[in-house]
């Protein structure tokens, strides 16, 4: 039931049957096109190869959305991911530097991810009562405390040998790599919770925990999983970032948690739970690259776009309630 | 006689198991008592004066929290209304655009309780999750925090008298500092309105049913949008109030540290579900907090550690809380069946 409700921008259910041209996807979508030639035209350098050049710094930050869209429909939140990435990253770097091949680097930096997303999901699994925001809380300050602690007391580390993390770096074509990984992971987390039991079990147990324990998921288990991803995919993300930017520092992946569940919401995912479609996360998420990038060559300023987000995001949630608000005065009135 | 005394003891521990505030009471004594010994210069009264002072912001915005929290809302976007604030007071110094201490808290104020009508109306009126609504305010208040800053900053020289607030005593009648004293003074009166106004009790209503409340005559809509100023107001307050302690107006001050507010509030027992937390209690977290961030490099905790120490501290407290509240249940559960 609930699984199946996108954010719709119509209450009007007789005409506008699960059409697409009715859902938020399709709106996402002519944003992004609208956005690409608002993009164009404030830019000369807009064009594709310079985009899909930049694309890879802001890509990596999409291997948090997936995960994040099955948090916030499970109704739960991680704002450790962030934290994670900044330890993920700092951990590979010095096993790099320690003199690792390439393929044990990346291994480490998953597994270290992997570590910090099972301790959250056995946390949260073991005291069920404890609300995942602030325990999510408490290890983001554990994780990068922990980081901190590595890095010591400059702070930073860079790598000695970039070879192995510039050949993650690379293009096919004028494609990254980076680029049909993200693709790949996409779909892959896109069909999983659209059409298998797993992914179905999560809209059920964000739409009534309760009434989902009852019908016999294993709401515990799943939650497990999902946190476990979570922190193995932010472990990728900080692989895929030290590839970029060659070393990590205590300030790596900062507020990158809010950018996940920012482009979440946007595309439609409700922050309560057990709404919205992974798909239009993608949408959004690319949305907000574009934007980056657009407003990155006319060298707005950082922040002017962080304002543009902040709006964007609460307007995304507040135009379809206050349409909805409206439609059902007209309907109160209309009844009168 | 022997027979009471089991019973005696039974119901000292009650008492101090089954009151948050005494516990924590307890753990605050025990805790200044362990680092006192350790240091004897830690329990000092300038010692003490300094850490209240330093620690003020965290402490007036945890009120402002509560509330939030008692909603069963959050509110993450609190530090970044604080540097807008607080940064465009002190560029408004920097430009000897105003000159008098008042007016800069007023201005602050304003701005703040403004920044937190925007997200609470969102949050009650456009029925927007309080996290998201939030975080789109994190995003706007900081930037345009940067965007008044126009890459300056404001120090002690370009903010002349306003530093002199946080030094002088004027308001303590000499004896005690001012940001002292304006904490004590936001402490009283939150606990009068939460313990013994309509408005007060209408906010723990709403925390812990929200239908109910709306039921039973209650404006939850005007409540909630209300909490969310009130956050903002303090929030813009603190703005000022840092500027002046710290004497530098940045756009990136207090980054990250709604965090500890949030955790001051949890250590004091508030529940992230609305409902159910009072003023001592979030007065005791932030102290605990405030303690233990001054004590640890004084027993010799490396400067480079705290952040973990610190995040270990709040999980374990919050943890414990779970399993207190476990073994309490199971023995209410066991003394039914006798």
């Amino acid at each position: 039931m609930a699984g199946r409700s996108g954010r719709t921008i119509s209450t009007d259910r007789k005409r506008y049957t699960k059409g697409f041209f009715s859902s938020w996807e399709f709106v996402l979508v002519i944003l992004f096109v609208a956005i690409n030639i608002f993009c164009k035209i404030i830019s000369q350098n807009y064009t594709a190869a310079n985009v899909l050049r930049e694309m890879p710094k802001y890509l990596s930050e999409m291997f948090l959305l997936f995960p994040m869209a099955y948090i916030l429909l499970l109704g739960d939140i991680d704002i450790s991911v962030g934290a994670t990435v900044c330890l993920s990253a700092t951990v590979s770097c010095f096993a790099s530097n320690a003199g690792f091949p390439i393929g044990a680097v990346v291994l480490i930096g998953l597994l270290t991810g992997l570590a910090c997303g099972m301790l959250n999901g056995l946390i949260l699994t073991v005291f069920t009562e404890l609300p995942a925001m602030i325990v999510t809380l408490s290890t983001m300050i554990i994780y990068r405390g922990i980081a901190e602690i590595i890095l010591g007391s400059g702070g930073s580390v860079s790598l000695n040998d970039v070879s192995g993390f510039s050949a993650l770096a690379g293009m096919v074509g004028l494609f990254p790599y980076l680029f049909f990984l993200v693709l790949i992971l996409g779909v892959v987390f896109t069909i999983v919770s659209a059409k298998t039991p797993f992914g179905r079990s999560l809209y059920a147990i964000g739409s009534n925990r309760s009434a989902a324990f009852y019908s016999g998921i294993k709401v515990q288990r799943v939650r497990f999983i999902v946190f476990s991803i979570t922190g193995a995919m932010a472990g990728l993300c900080a692989v895929f970032l030290t590839s970029t930017l060659f070393g990590a520092n205590t300030t790596t992946g900062n507020g990158f948690e809010m950018d996940a569940i920012a482009m979440a919401v946007f595309g439609g995912i409700s922050a309560v739970g057990g709404k919205g479609r992974l798909a239009g996360g993608i949408i959004s998420a690319f949305i907000i690259i574009c934007l980056r990038i657009g407003l990155g060559e006319i060298n707005m300023n950082p922040q002017v776009i962080l304002i543009i987000l902040g709006i964007l995001l609460i307007s995304a949630v507040l135009a379809p309630n206050i349409s909805t608000k409206i439609k059902e005065k007209k309907q109160v009135l209309a009844r009168k | 006689m022997n027979e009471q005394t089991p019973e005696k003891k039974k119901s000292l521990w009650n008492c101090i198991t089954a009151s948050r505030e005494v516990s924590l009471l307890l753990v605050l004594i025990v805790l200044c008592a362990l680092i006192g010994i350790r240091s004897p210069e830690f329990l000092t009264i300038s010692n003490i004066g300094e850490i209240l002072k330093n620690n003020a912001v965290i402490m007036i915005m945890a009120l402002g929290m509560l509330c939030v929290l008692l909603t069963g809302g959050i509110d993450i976007s609190i530090t970044s209304t604080l540097a807008f604030a607080g940064m465009t007071v002190g560029m408004l110094f920097k430009y000897k655009l105003i000159q008098s201490t008042g007016l800069g808290f007023l201005i602050a104020a304003a701005i703040g309780a403004m920044c937190g009508a925007i997200i609470g109306a969102a949050i009650a009126y456009g029925g927007v999750a309080s996290i998201i609504a939030a975080m789109g305010g994190m995003y706007i208040f900081r930037g345009l925090a940067y965007l008044v800053a126009n890459s300056q900053w404001a120090g002690a020289d370009a903010l002349g008298s306003f530093t002199n607030f946080a030094l002088s005593s004027n308001l303590g009648f000499g004896v005690i500092n001012n940001v002292i004293v304006i904490t004590i003074l936001c402490y009283v009166i939150f606990f009068i309105v939460l313990k013994w106004t309509k408005f007060g009790r209408s906010i723990y209503a709403i925390g812990s049913n929200r239908t109910a409340a709306a039921i039973s005559g209650i404006h939850v809509a005007r409540v909630e949008f209300l909490v969310y100023v009130i956050m903002g107001l303090l929030a813009g307050f603190c703005g000022a109030l840092s500027v002046t302690i710290y004497s530098s107006a940045q756009p990136n001050m207090v980054l990250g540290k709604e965090m500890d507010v949030i955790a001051a509030c949890v250590i004091g027992g508030v529940s992230m579900s609305g409902g159910s937390g009072t003023v001592g209690g979030a007065l005791l977290g932030a102290l605990i907090l405030s303690v233990i961030a001054k004590a640890l490099p004084l027993v010799g905790i490396d400067a480079i550690a705290q952040n973990t120490v610190k995040g270990v501290i709040i999980l374990a407290v919050v943890i414990l809380n779970v399993v207190t509240k476990r073994m309490m249940d199971r023995s209410n559960l066991e003394r039914r069946k006798l």
